[in-house]
């Protein structure tokens, strides 16, 4: 009785082995471009994942096939999304994509949310060439790893911190208190800001960190506003970039520069605050008036998703996009001739031109944006500004 | 069946397991990977929680406190040192916690436990923060996923092996006479602190065993990913579905719940929670024993 138990549980094993293995198509001339990609669409990755890129695939690839396909070196093929839910775990990420790489054989891959994401499926692009190109991944330590098939589109945190820095010093900002998140994104934020304060001369009077997940800090806002900062930065990420604006405006603490960083793009944190964040800065790249280009991606985003993308790393994802299309049209899907293109060429995307050196977009610079009205205007640099800064901050509303 | 005959069975299926890389895809072998992680988890949480009805949340932290170990020692160290501190890293910090908190009981344990996650994850980052003014450490060049492989059917073979031990041990006795009656057990000269202590840290040792091992497979290693929650939730509901009481039950349980859970999410990519939600209700409702307590239900319709 135990034996045939057991060779039932074996057999029902077998079988539903089979079935997650799946058949992969003979590559046929017309079949479509497979694009595998894997992605929180549950767990504590999702909000983010499903703000700033996934929905950027969805419509890409219908965009795409609407105009009758993607152009591989002047062929038009359709393209196929596979699109797998990742359940925000390093371990479920790692197996989908050696999945999507090694069983499945798509012809492509899209990157995963988020920067630990993106450090967990390094080693697998390398060992099957897949070239990946980043939206959401910032660090020095990623681009450390020197691996010749990713890219990081997104501005890294000395580029973003040395604009805040230039900013503040042309409004003759002198001293300014600092917190950060305890975690690789706090830290490599925190120290790239005190670098270029320090070559600015913004003095940063009062340094403090918290960990991911804190649910009160009034405290540490209370002695900040005792100590009277020209300027205000919080290095947080969403949940804590609420809670800093939340909390800063209960106590009254209004300095003439407030800054709080992941989040502050988000359309959903203009709704949730309401007028209170006029003033607010963050980290952006751009809006719908900075250019035609950025106007007619806000607005097909809006049409398909009904709701807005978000102010920084949405249009990464979709330039990402745009340089991976450039490329295949150029060079086809030969993964190992897709990655010299990426890297060797130049491309016109969303955000302007894209440029790659050791696997870094140099050809972005830092931004800063600032809450006005109901847009995330960009303030810096001037030469990308959509509108004057507003400073200093106004009081809380 | 006697206990030679269990062991003798499972080395046998080890064997026929360790041959899965000349025989599988790359995915295939990372999802029997997934699987022996959760047999490993899920017996030797039987083994101590199921026997003595303490329900233990505290697996994420003896696989975090592993895959931390991994992260502070490897590139260093070999590999199979670093499993074995992971190992013994876990079943230290078991052993002292435990002597401080086994004597509380119900909700209280299992809450006490699911805090102590949370206690190592802010205590590892603090001092990373202070000491090595980092929070994230990358892991460069990590072994072959065949080597990953066969390190985790290593550490759940033993992991299953040492559960039979222990139930036909005088450990397990003791274990199951503290499930049942915790002051008999006393009473009749069994000393619980002794029995508890030992359990938690075995099922600590390869907890840890095993986060050490896995963890070199995510090259990026940091508290909030490592220290998962959902991790120790995971096994505590296989084996819960498999029948704690048992050894086969949460092995099944765990092959079940992995490629369940994997066929769903591959097919179904936005109905599968609910789904999956759905099934462990109906089997939570009728079949509250586990799928162990389907055999015993055969026998009696066949007797």
């Amino acid at each position: 009785m135990r034996r045939t138990l057991l060779k039932a549980a074996v057999a029902a094993a077998l079988g539903a082995a089979s079935a997650l293995a799946g058949v992969t198509p003979a590559s046929a001339q017309d079949a479509p471009v497979r694009i595998g990609y894997a992605i929180a669409r549950t767990g504590p990755w999702a909000a983010g994942a499903q703000i700033t890129q996934e929905p950027n695939y969805i419509m890409w690839a219908e965009q795409v096939n609407a105009a009758g396909g993607l152009n591989v070196k002047g062929k038009k093929r359709k393209v196929e999304l596979i699109g797998l839910d990742d359940r925000s775990e390093a371990e479920t990420m790692v197996r989908s994509y050696e999945k999507l790489m090694a069983s499945d054989k798509v012809d492509l891959i899209l990157p995963p949310w988020g920067t630990g994401a993106n450090f967990a499926v390094m080693p697998l692009i390398q060992k099957y060439g897949y070239p990946m190109i980043a939206p959401t991944a910032t660090g020095r330590k990623l681009l450390g790893m020197k691996n010749p098939y990713f890219f990081a589109i997104l501005q890294q945190p000395d580029l973003m911190m040395d604009a805040l820095g230039e900013f503040l010093k042309a409004r003759n900002i002198k001293t300014a208190a600092m917190i950060h998140v305890d975690e690789l994104f706090g830290l490599e934020q925190a120290a790239a800001l005190e670098k270029s304060f320090k070559e600015k001369g913004i003095q940063i009077i009062e340094k403090k960190s918290y960990p991911l997940g804190v649910k009160d800090l009034k405290p540490v806002l209370n002695d900040i506003k005792a100590k009277n900062p020209d300027a205000f930065v919080a290095l947080s990420y969403p949940p804590d970039t609420f809670l800093v604006t939340a909390q800063a405006r209960e106590i009254a603490f209004n300095p003439k520069a407030f800054y709080a960083s992941v989040g502050t793009a988000f359309p959903v944190y203009r709704d949730k605050m309401g007028p209170a964040i006029e003033g607010v800065m963050g980290l952006g790249t751009l809006n719908p008036k900075s250019s035609p280009a950025a106007k007619a991606y806000f607005d097909a985003h809006t049409a398909r998703h009904k709701k807005e993308p978000d102010r920084w790393a949405s249009a990464h994802a979709w330039a990402a996009l745009q340089v991976m299309q450039q490329a295949i049209a150029k060079v086809g899907l030969d993964r190992k001739a897709l990655r010299d293109a990426i890297a060797g060429g130049e491309f016109d995307t969303v955000i302007g031109k894209v440029r790659f050196r050791n696997g870094e977009n140099i050809a972005t610079p830092g931004v800063v944006s600032q809450w006005q009205g109901k847009e995330f205007e960009v303030v810096w640099p001037p030469d990308r500004a959509t509108a004057p800064a507003l400073h200093p901050k106004p009081a809380w509303k | 069946m006697t206990l030679r005959e269990i062991l003798g069975a499972i080395a046998a299926g080890a064997l026929v397991l360790a041959a899965l890389p000349w025989l599988a895809s790359d995915f295939m072998l990372s999802l029997a990977l997934t699987c022996l992680m959760y047999i490993g988890l899920a017996v030797t949480w039987a083994m101590f929680s199921g026997a003595t009805n303490y329900l233990s949340l505290a697996t994420s932290a003896f696989f975090g406190i592993g895959a931390y170990v991994t992260a502070w020692g490897f590139g260093t160290l070999p590999y199979a040192l670093v499993v074995a501190l992971g190992g013994l890293a876990a079943a230290a910090f078991a052993s002292l916690v435990g002597a401080g908190i086994l004597h509380l009981r119900g909700a209280y344990f299992a809450v006490l436990t699911f805090g102590l996650g949370e206690l190592v994850r802010h205590a590892i980052t603090y001092s990373e923060k202070t000491y090595a003014h980092t929070v994230g450490r990358v892991l460069q060049d990590a072994p072959e996923s065949t080597a990953v492989y066969w390190t985790v059917l290593l550490i759940a073979t033993a992991a299953v092996a040492a559960c039979a031990a222990v139930r036909a041990s005088r450990l397990g006795l003791a274990l199951a006479g503290i499930g049942a009656d915790e002051e008999r057990a006393q009473t009749l000269g069994v000393n619980t602190r002794r029995a508890k202590i030992a359990g938690f840290a075995l099922a600590a040792f390869f907890a840890g065993a095993l986060g050490a091992a896995v963890a070199v497979r995510w090259t990026y290693i940091e508290p909030a990913s490592v220290f998962n929650p959902f991790i120790g939730f995971q096994t505590v509901l296989i084996a819960m579905i498999g029948g704690a009481q048992t050894l086969a039950g949460p092995i099944v349980s765990a092959v079940v719940f992995s490629l369940l859970t994997e066929l769903l999410r591959l097919q179904f990519p936005y109905a599968y929670l609910i789904v999956l939600g759905f099934l462990l209700i109906v089997l939570v409702l009728y079949l509250p024993g586990g799928l162990a307590s389907l055999i015993s239900r055969w026998r009696q319709a066949r007797a």
